[in-house]
């Protein structure tokens, strides 16, 4: 009987005193453990309360929005300098007579003035410099604004390009190389007049296209770009990617 | 005048498939439709079909957790600097966050329902006053309740939310 009045006390005790909220908030809780999937031992860190714990008492919001991806941009360049690049990328499907391809996905990437890449360091930033996406337009044509890239030990300068279908399944993984004989934008950029852009390697321990991993086997030049343009005003890579869509 | 402790708070927010509140549903769907798309770079002959397969076989993948961060940055933004879910004892979100760091925990090509990703925040340095019970009293350096007072926060440790940092204040 005494048990019995205790518990009664108790439950008036909860139900009376303690704000609604609070029991919203353990019930809430225990809800979404339960359902918490995986290994099991994390359980949900969406409700944020190990415990039973004091709930928000602030006005919701504001409501989250649908976000899209951050590479999807044209500009490319965020923090980096260097020569103004122009990449033009026309995608062609074997599929279909070597037809312009409207709504792949293009993906791509390159390091920058100083060979160095976006990703995650010994730090927390979250740069993404140099890296982009976009979808090509009826012509299978995407445009990116960048800076020329740099080049490290043992590889060839060079854009990462990968192409998906608008399902987001891989069509392509392949690689630009650039035209790198005398009067080239290669040449041009690492030469004396290049360091006043910030491109300080020159060309001594440069990796050729016919001595790099990946271009060697091109012969026929197939992944090489066309590059025009000048250090002053700035150049324009214009490439055509064909894949099997 | 006591000496302060300068800490930084970590809170690791964990998402996956039982995550009911609109913006975590976001963050797990568009970080799961990267990571399908950007675990292709190392997955070209489509052999493995989950994360730590592909990381066991493929060590440059350990990039993917920076590669599919990008699909959540515009999801981070909308979050205003203030770290999510954690509460002063008056209920109220108080912690701003200057850093934070994706990592997906566990996923699979073929079925999004084991996709399990990770955003640890990275709290501003906040000045540890005082332990309460099981309550540390913190103060932000800026902000004061009036004239001679500063305004303090209760703050209540759990399990994913811990001390990262810490500085003894001379």
């Amino acid at each position: 009987m005494e048990q019995s009045r205790k518990k009664f006390l108790k439950n008036f005790f909860i139900g009376a005193v303690s704000v609604p909220v609070l029991i919203e908030a353990c019930k809430k809780d225990v809800e979404s453990n339960s359902g918490s999937t995986g290994s099991g031992n994390t359980g949900s860190g969406g409700s944020g309360s190990g415990s039973c714990a004091v709930a928000p008492t602030e006005t919701e919001g504001p409501y989250p929005t649908h976000s899209p991806s951050s590479y999807v941009r044209s500009d490319i360049r965020d923090d980096r300098t260097g020569i103004a690049m122009t990449m033009n990328i026309t995608v062609k499907n074997t599929n279909n007579n070597c037809s312009a391809l409207a709504g792949a996905i293009v993906d791509v990437w390159h390091c920058d003035k100083d060979g160095n890449y976006s990703e995650y360091g010994t730090g927390y930033t979250n740069l993404h410099f140099l890296r982009g996406r976009q979808t090509t337009d009826a012509n299978g044509l995407v445009n990116f604004t960048t800076i020329f890239p740099g080049w490290y030990n043992g590889r060839a300068t060079h854009i990462h390009v990968h192409i998906f279908n608008a399902a987001g399944n891989s069509l392509r993984i392949t690689q630009i190389s650039f035209p790198e004989g005398s009067g080239s934008a290669v040449v041009a950029v690492n030469s004396t007049a290049g360091q006043a852009y910030g491109y300080t390697k020159g060309m001594s321990g440069y990796t050729y296209a016919t001595s790099d991993n990946i271009f060697s086997d091109d012969t026929a030049l197939v992944e090489q770009a066309s590059v025009v343009g000048s250090l002053s005003g700035g150049y324009v890579l214009t490439h055509t990617i064909n894949v099997a869509a | 005048m006591k000496k302060g402790r300068i800490i930084q708070f970590c809170y690791r927010k964990i998402i996956d498939n039982a995550s009911e509140k609109q913006w975590e549903k976001y963050v797990f769907e568009s970080s799961y439709k990267e990571f399908r798309m950007q675990a292709q770079l190392y997955n070209q002959d489509k052999k493995f079909r989950t994360i730590a397969e592909i990381l066991h076989h493929v060590p440059a993948a350990e990039r993917l957790h920076f590669l599919v961060s990008p699909s959540i940055t515009g999801y981070i933004q909308q979050l205003k600097g203030i770290v999510p879910d954690v509460l002063d004892n008056l209920g109220k979100h108080f912690l701003h966050f200057e850093k934070y760091r994706f990592e997906i925990i566990n996923s699979d090509i073929q079925d999004i329902s084991h996709h399990q990703v990770a955003i640890n925040f990275f709290s501003e340095p906040v000045e540890w006053i005082e332990t309460i019970g099981n309550y540390m009293l913190i103060t932000r350096s800026h902000e004061k309740a009036d004239e001679e007072n500063r305004l303090t926060h209760l703050v209540e440790l759990k399990p994913f939310f811990s001390i990262y940092s810490l500085k003894e204040e001379v």
